[in-house]
């Protein structure tokens, strides 16, 4: 039976990770190019100071060769006595080489996993078509470690350069002692390391197989969180448990599969190193012994050609890190480039939003078809309160998003202010207009920023958005309403919370409000008394509210209601007077 | 500070739970270890032979392909030993952190929410991701350390058989990397921890922002949000430098010491040379391994600090995976009709803060509904969490009766309480996967009928047309809905794991009433024949309860029907004035006059 169950969620498990991988390569080439190009300065310091430290690591074993063959093995203190200050100089020229690019590079890196993380974040904020349906806990790790994974190529660039010296620099000092033994690993190592780089592809997939499970389990890991007290409430929590399990293996899995990769290229190289340095050293003897180099020659020999091995090591790790690198900018990449870039009024600087007057005109709609409601025309006056109740749900959201500039109406135009209507650029109606969502999602932890939404700030403004939804007691009851910290606004109840979404658009000071469904988790007292100020309140502004809800107690309220029927033909009235048609008292009914 | 810190477990602690995590992979750690060992030794044997190389080209020794050949097999083995080693060594750090997360998310799961809620909701995520990824990454070091280590423990050995002289020369070293770890270890542990904070934070505001998405965008606040990201992202930045600039010292340091270890045993193996105690080619085998060793040495010195690194976040998760379990209780499935009864409820959302119940007595008979209503703030969510065992009451009891006797909702196990009680939440949550994962997480063992019919029962019909059925995915980008058709889908759930009791905690807040209606009657469908908490701010839902309580500032005010608190005249006449106000027909009439 849990075998089954099991077996269940293992191919869900699989067959999300395959959903995803067809998610992934938007030219991750490009994204690391970009990161290169903007951190040239500190890769060209890094990379000469990493050289210098590189090429004094391939030296470190000729100068104890040297050291060996010409002071030790002589007994002259004096040679000796300036052996060891030389290796006293070289030591302290390495350190400071790799100190400075140790500094300059991780900085580099640092700050770039930075940028690309606030990059991809306002990207996915500004244009949320970017994040094309990736839940937010797996968002969360592409902006965490893909960006960081990302981020590390200039280091990794540095790394292969610096090895490369180095390598040429042991195959100088063996060129010098002898033409064959430096032409065994200048002609030996270049196929070696092309012949392990050609392994890449594969282990690249496999890192990236291994990194998408990763994102997935953290995904789910997230959402659990979050969803805790959900579960708790129908006891989902063993079998969230079991699911997060299977996962988990299915990463387990990956990570094996990869670690197994990367032993496979790692094994392959250290064996193919080990060859050629015992190769080296062996043809040395062999030389020396037949007298064709100097024994101490041959000394320096068995001292530098082992070293090979360093570099070639670093490279071929720095690549493979390239490959991590390229696969998490492949994912990474589609939230930097990947939707069309917005027009330009939709990402004006929100700072500078002063709260604009009433659109001159006030609120005009022509001809305006949504949904399958049949078109009308309507005009709004600044200080005017419109109620709409739609029998079809569907036709209450497309007029939201109409006027939200979401999308241009099925048929007509709707005019605010000067703004001339363009089909092509419905948010431009945003200027005027803000259409809170219904759903609650309060971002900061004090009141403050809560209420903040980017607009023009005003201590009053806060205030009085606070007593407009009947909240002054509650954060006067919290102490300092501005200052007191509500994380996650979690010890507010629902209702408060409500409330809280409510004041911030009413700070926000839009000159056209649209309200969907506010006051539903408020209860009938406090729901009236809100509804009483939030009118008062806009009328006194002059801003125009369009309030989408089946409540009597707002719908009471406004100046006009517009109801679309069973019929779709939308009718203009009061409150009051639609309640004589059956079919809008049917949807007002309490 | 309002927000209380989850535990952050000790070093030794933290220590104490990877060890025993690894107790359990024994063939893993053998692997691991035994690789490792051999990888080392041959590492040190490499430079060995190399100094017999040197002496036997010097004396024209015979032996020379004997010990060529020697030389090429150590080092190939050495090779094959040293991926053998990291691939082992990769695999059990891989199974001992599939092991920490699964603990944890496992413990989690079983966290008084408000627990997890006051500790701030990106602060446990970021503990179950971020850190957890933060000791993950950090596994392939453990393949690096403990290569290192063998390699460092061989090479002791390896100088002492040369001369126990160039043994003490080598020993130089020791001094100059303690002083250098003495100062950097305790500074470095707080920046650590500092940049674990700052980026949990960091997490926190990401997360928040990605979930308001929406809002944000409708706020046109992208710029705001971003910035807030920016500056959390920064925080972590700055204290991400300084960490890297303590590492930096600390590397330094390191090079200072090769240095001098390697000068001490030149000289030392000169004057040997010179007084003709050794050879020149141990000398040369001496300076050959002791330039092998700058790399084991680095690493582990820089594993210190990365394993501090890692150590902070392991410490973290470790202080949640290793939380005591809650304490189980007798297990007992419910028998028949279940009575319940909240004794002297007292709860406060934290010291200092005054308490949300005043001590609350309440009885609801088995298979009745009792309805809650008051002000918002009034206390109801955290009676009806206390009710359904969400939350465990600090003082006063809550307790089920059945025919066998009665049960303490505190005592009951996370494993018993569903049996007994679900709870409907204000705010719905669709589990990101497929309808039947949705819903199949209150009844794994449920079947298709069984879902479909749960689904109908709470008059979810739009599920019928949806693309791919139960296949459907829903949840963050899969085929969306609305606000009361996830509401739906939790009193489905509800419906399909079938308790004796429930509680609905203003289950359709959520939506306008067209919608709302739809849903009081799935809420009705679910109630009837259970035993029900119902709080509702919509007067027509709580009308159809068998009894109604108005709760008032954490007291119980009002008690009795619809009926009888209508002629009391008091709080709940006043709400059902203000819900009927402005000419809105209200939904019942007819039934009522049936009646």
């Amino acid at each position: 039976m849990a075998g089954i169950a099991g077996m269940a969620g293992r191919t869900g498990g699989d067959r999300r990770v395959r959903a995803l991988r067809h998610v992934r390569a938007r030219a991750p080439r490009s994204v690391l190019v970009e990161v290169l190009r903007r951190r040239r300065r500190a890769l060209a310091v890094g990379c000469l100071a990493s050289t210098v430290h590189q090429v004094c690591e391939a030296l470190v074993p000729l100068a104890i060769g040297l050291t060996v063959e010409r002071a030790v093995a002589g007994g002259d203190p004096g040679r000796m006595a300036v052996a060891l200050g030389l290796i006293l100089l070289l030591f302290a020229v390495l350190a400071t080489g790799g100190g400075v690019s140790y500094w300059v590079l991780n900085r580099a890196v640092q700050q770039e996993a930075h940028r690309l993380r606030v990059a991809a974040v306002g990207r996915v904020l500004a244009a949320p078509g970017a994040a094309a349906g990736r839940t937010p806990g797996e968002l969360l790790s592409v902006v965490t470690s893909d960006a960081t994974a990302t981020a590390r190529v200039p280091a990794l660039l540095t790394r292969v350069l610096s090895s490369v010296a180095a390598l040429a620099v042991t195959a100088v000092v063996l060129l010098r002692i002898d033409v064959v033994l430096g032409l065994c690993v200048v002609l030996a190592v270049p196929p070696l390391v092309v012949a392990v780089d050609a392994a890449g592809p594969r282990l690249e997939a496999r890192l990236r197989e291994r990194q998408q499970a990763a994102g997935l389990t953290a995904a789910l890991a997230a959402e659990l969180v979050r969803a805790l007290r959900v579960l708790r409430g129908f006891g989902g929590q063993t079998e969230a448990a079991r699911r997060y399990r299977t996962l988990s293996h299915d990463c387990l899995d990956a990570d094996v599969t990869a670690a197994r990769a990367s032993a496979l290229v790692l094994g392959a190289t250290l064996t193919a190193t080990a060859a050629v340095t015992t190769a080296v050293v062996a043809l040395a003897a062999v030389m020396a012994y037949s007298g064709r180099i100097g024994v101490a020659q041959f000394v320096t020999v068995a001292a530098t050609a082992p070293f090979v091995a360093d570099p070639v090591a670093g490279a071929m790790a720095a690549l493979q890190q390239w490959a991590a690198a390229r696969a998490s900018a492949s994912r990474l990449g589609p939230l930097l480039h990947g939707a069309p870039p917005l027009p330009r009024q939709a990402v004006a600087p929100a700072r500078a939003l002063a709260p604009a007057p009433a659109p001159d005109g006030g609120l005009r709609l022509r001809a305006v078809g949504v949904a399958d409601a049949v078109p009308f025309s309507l005009d709004l006056a600044q200080g005017e309160a419109l109620g709409v109740v739609a029998v079809d749900p569907a036709v209450a959201s497309a007029f939201v998003e109409v006027l939200a500039g979401d999308r241009p109406p099925r048929t007509g135009a709707v005019h605010a202010g000067r703004t001339s209507p363009d089909p092509a650029h419905p948010r431009r109606l945003r200027r005027h207009v803000l259409a809170a969502p219904h759903a609650v999602h309060l971002f900061g932890r004090t009141v403050d920023e809560m209420l903040d939404s980017g607009r023009e700030h005003h201590p009053a403004r806060h205030a009085r958005a606070l007593d407009v939804a009947a909240l002054g007691a509650v954060t006067a009851a919290r102490g300092a309403a501005a200052a007191e910290p509500a994380d996650g606004a979690t010890d507010l109840s629902g209702g408060q919370r409500q409330r809280l979404a409510l004041a911030r658009a009413v700070a926000a000071d839009a000159s056209v409000l649209v309200l969907h469904d506010p006051l539903t988790a408020v209860d009938a007292v406090t729901e009236d008394e809100v509804a009483d100020r939030l009118f008062t309140a806009r009328r006194t502004d002059g801003g125009i509210t369009v309030v989408v809800t089946s409540s009597p107690p707002l719908l009471a309220r406004c100046d006009r209601v517009l109801f679309v029927g069973h019929d779709n033909i939308p009718v203009l009235a009061t409150h009051p007077t639609l309640l004589d048609v059956p079919d809008y008292a049917e949807t007002v009914l309490r | 500070m309002t927000a209380t810190p989850l535990p952050v477990a000790s070093g030794r602690h933290a220590l104490a739970h990877l060890a025993r995590i690894a107790r359990r992979h024994p063939r893993d750690c053998a692997a691991a270890l035994g690789w490792t060992l051999a990888a080392g030794v041959c590492g040190v044997l490499v430079p060995l032979l190399l100094g017999d190389l040197v002496d036997a080209v010097r004396a024209h020794h015979a032996d020379l392909a004997g010990l060529l050949i020697r030389t090429a097999l150590t080092a190939l083995a050495g090779a094959l030993c040293t991926a053998a080693a990291q691939r082992a060594t990769v695999v059990l750090g891989a199974r001992i952190a599939a092991r920490l997360r699964e603990d944890v998310v496992v413990r989690v799961l079983a966290l008084d929410p408000r627990a997890a809620e006051a500790a701030g909701g990106g602060e446990v995520t970021s503990r179950v991701t971020e850190d957890m990824e933060n000791f993950t990454t950090a596994v392939p070091l453990l393949a690096q350390v403990s290569t290192a280590t063998g390699t460092i423990a061989v090479s002791l050995a390896a100088f002492a058989s040369l001369d126990w002289r160039l043994a003490l020369a080598f020993l130089t070293v020791v001094p100059v990397y303690v002083l250098g770890l003495h100062a950097h270890l305790p500074r470095a542990a707080r920046q650590y921890a500092q940049e674990r904070t700052a980026a949990a934070e960091r997490g926190r505001v990401v997360l928040e922002s990605l979930h308001g998405a929406r809002t944000v965008d409708a706020y046109d606040m992208a710029v705001l949000q971003t910035g807030r990201v920016d500056a959390a992202s920064g925080h972590a930045l700055t204290a991400g430098l300084r960490a890297t600039w303590l590492s930096l010292w600390l590397a330094k340091s390191m090079n200072a010491a090769e240095a001098l270890g390697l000068c001490a045993i030149l000289l030392t193996g000169a004057l040997l040379v010179d007084a003709a105690e050794v050879s020149v080619g141990a000398v040369a085998a001496a300076g050959l391994l002791f330039h092998r060793l700058f790399d084991p040495l680095g690493t582990l010195l820089t594993s210190f600090d990365q394993v501090q690194r890692a150590g902070a976040a392991l410490a973290r998760v470790v202080g949640v995976a290793a939380l005591p379990a809650p304490a189980a209780g007798p297990a007992r499935l419910p028998s028949g009709p279940v009575t319940v009864e909240a004794r002297g409820l007292r709860f406060s959302y934290g010291p200092g803060r005054g308490d949300v119940l005043h001590g609350v007595d309440l009885v609801v008979p088995p298979d009745t509904s009792l309805a809650v209503v008051g002000a918002s703030g009034a206390g109801k969510t955290t009676l009806a969490h206390l009710l359904g065992g969400v939350l465990a009451p600090p003082r006063g009891r809550a307790v089920f009766a059945d025919r066998l006797g009665r049960m303490d909702v505190r005592e009951m196990s996370d494993e018993d309480r569903p049996a007994w009680v679900g709870v409907i939440a204000q705010e719905p949550h669709v589990f990101t996967g497929t309808l039947r994962d949705d819903l199949t997480l209150a009844a794994p063992d449920a079947d298709d009928r069984a879902v479909q019919a749960a689904l109908d029962a709470v008059g979810a019909r739009w599920a019928a047309a949806l693309p791919d059925g139960l296949d459907t995915r829903i949840g963050v980008g899969g085929h969306p809905l609305d606000a009361a058709q996830g509401q739906q889908l939790a009193l489905a759930r509800i419906m399909l794991a079938d308790p004796p009791v429930v509680v609905l905690d203003e289950a359709t807040a959520e939506a306008g009433s067209a919608h709302a209606r739809v849903l009081e009657d799935g809420a009705h469908a679910l109630v009837r024949g259970r035993t029900a908490l119902v709080v509702a701010h919509r007067l027509s839902q709580a009308r159809r309860c068998d009894r109604i309580a108005v709760l008032a500032d954490g007291r119980v005010e009002e008690l009795g029907t619809h009926a009888e608190l209508l002629a009391l005249g008091g709080r709940y006449a006043a709400l059902w004035s203000a819900w009927t106000e402005h000419g809105a027909p209200v939904r019942g009439h007819a039934v009522a006059s049936e009646e």
